[in-house]
């Protein structure tokens, strides 16, 4: 599959600021790909970067196809941008918005006039393409830019905070909108601070601070950190004797406390998990429920970028041996990118 | 699957000109208070003017206001105290109308840029194709050009009301080669000053009420060059013309160069506040 960006060592200094910081990043074309991190951290920045918009300190990207700092104008035609904030024409209608972007683009005017509906239609604005767009709310302005971020079809397109702000039918709309995108064998560069639309859109995510501290699928990520885990309900709530017994249980990686129950995360849990059952039940407990238990991804975001800021009912909860905590050693920062 | 086609192409010069100019009046269009500041003087400076003249062919002057008409300006002294004073009146409302081309246009391109930084549209209009020498290019167009024909505009006003009512100095001072060509020529160059003046500045400061008092400045010299001009200190022969024209068009220059380094696309998303 062709490559939609690649960017090699890419670095930005504003000043003494390191704002991004030796970026290391292959994206293949036709990926939803989740650009997660903290305020500050640079995203704004990077995407300014590979959308040809500020000029990189250092490095070398290829975006679209095109060399960043050779053919700038021509990345700009080819990749397609929500910013942060709509920035939209409020005296304008929504239409004459469209056509005067499609005009900046070298769309032809019939072109402009289909593209500007087609969009319009597909973000359920076409019977508002009269009015003033100071008279749209906030989700119909959202999706106002997004249409205008890819009225000349751009083969990436870049989405910072899509969803910010939007009411849930607005953001729905959205993401049926970026699924779509990919449909069509579009790249979708996804900056958002919602892990749970990360989690469902994404193919990959990288987690960045500056630079990439991690990045592969969501479902990778989880195991990785979190193992396969299992929550065990019992009756009484699990007693110490219960944690230390269920560590010594063959398989079992690790064991601790969570919301009254046990968690287990083990490396083959069919194998494990009747063994841990039996244990429990010889102990005198009543194993009630068995579930599969599938940690949240900002549960992985917080071990990985901000581990200071992490849940610490997850971890200072943990009965097991230090040599069993093999996760703990692998959160630290590292660039994989 | 591989991707579509972007439909975006490298667009007309032309069209991107036309575009922005025709998108910045629609916006001005519905901007109230930006209406009103560039019809206001002009408005103003019309009605007064041609109410003046009326008024003095109405009204002879006193012995005392000729002495004191002839001291001021004695490019006067000889003529008829009505004609002199019609005259004085016509050329000194001639200097007025210079004003236009520099508070007008200065107002809407300072709007023009201030405008777009508090509605974050220039983020979305960067991330174009169009380079943002044409963009700059626009905004000077879309501001020049409504200025000038305002001037253009309120001076055939003038010049037929002053036909009508004046007397033959005030229709002589009205229709004078000097300020003929001062119309043609000086007015545009003046409104090119004032818009990249406005658009440099506004590139510095949010505030358009900081933005305009501090343009504003570039109303002074030219007060002084007409005030000088009248009062017999300056003469604005063929020679002095052109050295002025030339003058302003060093200046027209310097300051696009100026407003052009601060129109970066980097400065302008990254240190811009």
């Amino acid at each position: 599959m062709a490559t939609a960006l690649r960017a090699s060592g890419l670095t930005k200094d504003f000043a003494r600021l390191r704002a991004v910081d030796g970026l290391e990043l292959e994206v293949p074309e036709g990926e939803v790909f989740g650009f997660l991190g903290p305020n500050g951290a640079g995203k704004t920045t990077t995407l300014r970067l590979l959308c040809a918009l500020i000029s990189p300190s250092a490095g070398t990207a290829e975006v679209a196809g095109f060399r960043l700092g050779r053919d700038d104008s021509r990345i700009r035609a080819a990749v397609g941008i929500l910013t942060e904030q709509p920035g939209l024409y409020e005296r304008l209608t929504a239409l004459e918005n469209l056509l005067f972007f499609a005009t900046l683009y070298g769309l032809t005017p019939g072109t402009a006039r289909g593209q500007a509906e087609r969009y319009l239609r597909l973000m359920g604005l076409w019977d508002r393409r009269g009015d003033a767009v100071a008279t749209f709310s906030r989700g119909m302005k959202q999706k106002m830019a997004i249409a205008r971020a890819v009225l000349h079809e751009p083969r990436l397109v870049f989405l910072d905070e899509p969803t910010t702000g939007l009411d849930p039918d607005a953001a729905r709309t959205v993401r049926d909108f970026i699924v779509a995108l990919r449909g069509e064998g579009r790249t979708v560069f996804l900056c958002t601070h919602n892990l749970d639309e990360a989690d469902r859109l994404c193919d990959r995510i990288a987690f960045f601070r500056r630079r990439v501290i991690r990045l592969d699928t969501p479902a990778n990520l989880r195991a990785e950190l979190y193992g396969r885990a299992t929550v065990f309900d019992i009756l009484p709530e699990p007693r110490p004797e219960d944690l230390a017994r269920v560590a010594r249980v063959e398989g079992v990686r690790e064991v601790f406390r969570e919301n009254g129950a046990l968690v287990v995360e083990s490396d083959d849990p069919l194998v494990t998990n009747p063994r841990v059952v039996r244990v429990l039940v010889d102990g005198g407990a009543e194993v009630t429920y068995v579930t599969d238990r599938r940690p949240h991804l900002e549960d992985v975001y917080l071990r990985i970028v901000e581990p200071e800021t992490a849940p610490r009912s997850t971890t200072e909860a943990r009965s097991t041996t230090e040599a069993r905590s093999a996760p703990e050693a692998r959160s630290a920062p590292e660039a994989r990118g | 699957m591989s991707a579509p086609a972007t439909l975006a192409r490298s667009p007309e010069r032309g069209a991107i000109v036309r575009a922005i100019c025709v998108r910045e009046w629609r916006e001005a269009a519905g901007n109230k208070l930006l209406v009103g500041m560039t019809f206001l003087p002009p408005v103003v400076i019309l009605a007064v003017g041609i109410l003046l003249v009326a008024v003095a062919a109405r009204n002879p002057p006193s012995v005392k206001d000729v002495q004191a008409i002839y001291a001021a300006a004695p490019a006067t002294a000889g003529l008829d105290p009505v004609e002199a004073v019609q005259g004085l009146i016509a050329t000194y409302f001639l200097i007025l109308f210079m004003m236009i081309p520099t508070v007008v246009p200065l107002t809407i391109a300072i709007y023009s840029v201030i405008g777009e930084k508090g509605a974050h549209t220039l983020e979305p209009l960067l991330a174009t194709p169009t380079g943002v020498g044409q963009l700059l290019l626009a905004k000077s167009l879309a501001s020049t050009i409504p200025a000038v024909l305002v001037t253009w505009l309120a001076y055939a006003i003038y010049l037929a009301s002053v036909l009508a009512l004046g007397s033959r100095a005030a229709a002589k001072a009205v229709t004078a080669p000097g300020w003929l060509l001062a119309m043609v020529v000086m007015v545009p160059l003046l409104t090119l000053l004032s818009v990249n003046l406005g658009i440099f500045i506004s590139t510095r400061v949010n505030d358009v009420r900081v933005a305009q008092q501090i343009g504003g400045l570039i109303v002074v010299p030219v007060l002084g060059l007409g005030i000088a001009q009248i009062s017999g200190r300056v003469v604005l022969n063929g020679e002095a013309f052109a050295q002025t024209a030339l003058l302003l068009l060093v200046a027209d220059i310097v300051v696009f160069v100026a407003a052009r380094i601060a129109f970066q696309r980097e400065n302008i998303l990254v240190r811009w506040r």
